[in-house]
């Protein structure tokens, strides 16, 4: 019996390995290309030998070859979603702070108002919302990345559900000693949330980095590009260099899974809040 | 002191959620080419023209062809990663954690991966001629292009709802294993007669949340195949995105995009009520 438990154990981490190999695969798959001579890349699944090459080329462009601004694209993405995302947690703690512990006329009717915007399909508002952005000259600006994504509804109620869970008793006393809102906020409700803080912070800037659509209409002008746009862009014309697309694929992936492997220990707590 | 709180949300739906929707309600009566200052309103012609047009048609019919590949795999495969997380008694969430990794791939880039893997001399495509003679050409079959871009989202969304599944899983307690014991269901009965049932509430959101996602698809197919090959892997947000802004018919994308609201809603409004029946004639909740 004993012999037949550690059997059906050893099979299952031979099964958990192996879907873990399936779901890390492309991800190997790029870096190898990325380092590949370039006549193996897409030709041999394991390079005869590494090189930089496709990165030079990436930075310095080829012989007849114009450099493109892919590190300046990196950085534009890396301003775009940084404050972005910062706008977004900001405004959502705000709002998820008003919405769960500060009583006013109308706080029923805002909450309402969210989850019908979060349920509401976005696609009707595109073609209009590039309209506003443009009309406020804001086209080939960053504002226009970075302003209609300043706000978050579903972090907003993420944090509203969360900070309910809070103790009145923990703000009145703090209002006792004559703590402001905003003060409460930084001195009581902001540590307290610091585990969902990392996952929704996680994936407001994931989402973010990855936004193709939106960051593709407003803006033409190539130095303003996103890396993901540049790239999607890109991939067009220079498909027949693959090593360098790869190159820039791990340019792009790498931040957000560094990050994300440096907040993963708060993970498992953090999505089983998200997921309730 | 509330409403200040709130205001960031306030002026934010104001300026980004009323006045494009109500200008939306607009400009989808409208004949509008997104530069011209002139313009005029033609009733429903937008309406109708989208009704009779065949890309809008590709797009409605691709949509469900998605669901049907997309929806089994993604269930199927979270729920069978959901189970292995649950069974092993060490390291479940680093490997929750590996599942996940597909999550955070962009759109872009793993295209790009997948467009190299299929490529007429990848490793994979040369083992399937020299071992079965077989040369396919992946995006070239109106079948095999969606099934590509299917599976790529399988593959980025696995992870993600078999950790709805787990917390579904963990959810249920001992006693009721422990009784189902008792009535003689054990291995591959106990999880038919037991788990499944009580996986029915996550098996609900995960579904409605893979419904809900073959609406928005945009990135992989205007990526890997602009939508082809003859309109099979046209999406709304591709037909929407081409009106739009290549060929500058603002009126009628705003259409179409109205359009596509409605067939998600009542789609995803069909879903759950058949869900829901389907669940209430077994008796779970």
């Amino acid at each position: 019996m004993a012999g037949s438990k550690t059997w059906k154990v050893g099979l299952l981490y031979v099964l958990a390995f192996a879907v873990l190999a399936v779901m890390v695969f492309p991800y190997l798959y790029m870096v190898l290309g990325s380092l590949a001579p370039w006549d193996e890349v897409d030709r041999k699944l394991i390079p005869s030998s590494l090189t930089l090459r496709s990165y030079e080329w990436l930075f310095q462009g080829g012989e007849d070859v114009v450099p493109r601004p892919w590190l300046r694209a990196f950085f534009n993405s890396l301003l775009v979603t940084s404050a972005s995302t910062l706008l977004m947690l900001v405004t959502a703690v705000m709002v998820g702070y008003a919405l769960s512990k500060v009583k006013f006329k109308g706080r029923q009717w805002v909450n309402n108002a969210i989850l019908f915007q979060m349920f509401y399909p976005s696609i009707i508002l595109l073609i209009p919302l590039f309209l506003i952005v443009r009309y406020f000259g804001w086209y080939n600006t960053y504002w226009a990345m970075i302003l209609p994504k300043a706000v978050n509804l579903w972090a907003i109620f993420m944090y509203t559900n969360f900070f309910r869970g809070i103790p009145d008793e923990l703000i009145e006393a703090a209002k006792m000693d004559g703590a402001g809102h905003f003060t409460i906020i930084r001195r009581i409700v902001w540590p307290m949330s610091r585990s969902i803080t990392t996952i929704i912070f996680l994936f407001l800037f994931m989402e973010r980095w990855v936004e193709l659509l939106w960051d593709m209409l407003v803006v033409n002008n190539e130095k303003m590009l996103t890396l993901n746009v540049l790239l999607a862009q890109m991939f067009g014309p220079y498909g027949g260099y693959p090593g360098p697309m790869y190159a820039a694929s791990v340019l792009l992936t790498l931040p957000i899974l560094i990050l994300f492997l440096l907040f993963s220990r708060n993970f498992k707590e953090g999505m089983q809040f998200i997921l309730k | 002191m509330g409403w200040l709180l709130a205001s960031p949300y306030l002026v934010y739906s104001a300026v980004f959620f009323l006045i494009p929707l109500f200008w939306a309600l607009y400009l989808a009566f409208t004949n509008w080419n997104l530069i011209s200052p002139e313009y005029e309103t033609v009733g429903m012609q937008n309406f109708i023209d989208a009704f009779f047009s065949p890309s809008v048609r590709a797009a409605f019919w691709v949509t469900y062809k998605f669901m049907l590949m997309f929806v089994p795999i993604v269930i199927a495969g979270s729920l069978f990663l959901a189970l292995i997380l649950h069974h092993l008694p060490r390291w479940k969430g680093l490997f929750a954690v590996g599942y996940f990794l597909p999550y955070l791939a962009s759109g872009v880039a793993s295209s790009i991966v997948v467009k190299g893997v299929i490529s007429y001399n990848s490793p994979l495509n040369q083992f399937l001629r020299d071992a079965f003679g077989w040369d396919i050409d992946w995006l070239g079959s109106p079948i095999l292009a969606p099934l590509v871009i299917a599976l790529m989202m399988a593959w980025k969304f696995v992870g993600y709802y078999a950790l709805l599944f787990l917390s579904g899983l963990e959810s249920i307690p001992k006693e009721v294993y422990e009784a189902a014991e008792i009535d003689g269901a054990v291995g591959w009965k106990r999880v038919w007669h037991v788990t499944i049932p009580m996986l029915y509430p996550s098996f609900y959101t995960v579904t409605i949340l893979a419904v809900g996602l073959m609406f928005g698809i945009f990135t992989e197919p205007y990526v890997l195949t602009g939508g082809g090959p003859e309109y099979a892997t046209h999406t709304w947000q591709l037909e929407i995105y081409n009106q739009a802004f290549e060929k500058l018919n603002a009126g009628y994308g705003t259409a179409v995009a109205i359009i596509n609201s409605i067939v998600t809603f009542a789609s995803i409004f069909v879903f759950r009520k058949v869900l829901e029946k389907w669940g209430g004639k077994h008796g779970w909740e």
